[in-house]
């Protein structure tokens, strides 16, 4: 079981540079609490401090978007995570 | 049906030999009335190209002055705009680039209370704003009203853009979680550049009726790398915007 976490420029600096990180689970808040485990500056990247997702954190799995309740949507061995943030300039 | 002049036959000849748009596109170009929220970063690529294809009428709205600090990036205003109103400064530049079309401007703040009145008779609106909330009440009234709505952001070196057609696809409000803090957002000139060329294109395309519009896919763009990709967003049956027309 392996799933590959893409992570977003912004955020390279609380995974060692790594733009992808290989990490396991069934679903997608599984996978993200084993990414936190290895990064820990992940969490405050993507959580807030009660455990919800940030609301500017985008998660799509195999390019489609897993919202509502991403935490909890199901992957599979060979799935991809891309974690992106909504955009607000102009 | 509008019927072009010689002078716009000329303008325009270059546009007009591609097989997808022609005369009967160019025509349909002049007759389109196209709304765009923002005469900033994305609001100068975006009026720039529509008004050099020759849509119709155009109205920009941006409440703001030209600062120094907006040159890096907002193409339509120049070092001499500089404590000139945004509206006034796109009027000057669109209408001297293209004076067969008809450009209107206004400078003010796009409200809850405004916004149904400055969109109404207009075919489609363009996002070309700086936040959040000003892009939710521009997506409300593009659904409430039944108008194609035009999304864009950037920021750095990164941007997006997707197409939202009321009571068909997925709207900009389908995945929204919650409130999201305001920054001053890092971009450099280039980013903008690239997502309102698109959505222009998008604009030009659905005006004319030609090729596959980002329906119900955010395309996401990075400059540093150089690279486009492509999300499905699906229609949240939920949503507090679109779900009334699903």
């Amino acid at each position: 079981m392996s799933i590959k976490v893409h992570i977003h420029k912004t955020h390279r600096q609380s995974t060692d540079g790594k733009e992808v990180v290989k990490t396991t689970g069934n679903s997608v808040g599984e996978c993200l609490k084993n990414l936190v485990e290895t990064y820990p500056g992940m969490q405050d990247v993507l959580f807030e401090k009660n455990g919800k997702l940030r609301n500017l954190i985008e998660v799509y799995v195999n390019h489609e978007s897993a919202y509502p309740d991403e935490l909890k949507k199901a992957v599979k061995d060979g799935d991809e995570i891309h974690l992106t943030f909504m955009l607000a300039g102009g | 049906m509008a019927i072009l002049t010689a002078n716009e036959l000329e303008r325009y000849d270059r546009q007009i030999m591609m097989e997808e748009i022609g005369q009967k596109g160019q025509e349909k170009l002049k007759n389109a009335r196209a709304f765009i929220a923002g005469a900033g970063g994305l609001g100068s690529p975006i009026s720039i190209y529509l008004a050099a294809a020759g849509v119709g009428t155009i109205r920009i709205v941006d409440q703001d002055r030209v600062d120094l600090s907006n040159l890096n990036r907002q193409v339509l205003h120049w070092n001499d705009d500089i404590g000139e109103t945004k509206a006034g400064s796109a009027l000057a530049k669109l209408a001297d680039l293209n004076p067969t079309i008809n450009v209107e401007t206004s400078c003010e703040t796009i409200t809850d209370k405004n916004i149904s009145h400055l969109v109404a008779g207009f075919d489609l609106i363009v996002d070309a704003m700086d936040n959040f909330p000003t892009r939710y009440l521009l997506n409300k009234a593009a659904l409430d009203m039944n108008i194609p709505f035009f999304h864009g952001a950037v920021r750095g070196f990164e941007g997006r853009a997707m197409t939202i057609i009321p009571g068909k696809t997925a709207c900009l409000r389908c995945m929204y979680k919650g409130p999201i803090p305001e920054e001053k957002f890092p971009v450099i000139g280039v980013a903008p550049a690239v997502i309102g060329s698109i959505q222009a294109t998008e604009v030009i395309k659905f005006i004319i009726g030609i090729g596959d519009l980002l329906e119900n896919r955010m395309l996401v763009y990075d400059g540093l790398t150089m690279n486009f990709a492509e999300y499905k967003i699906k229609k949240n049956p939920n949503c507090d915007h679109c779900s009334y027309s699903m």
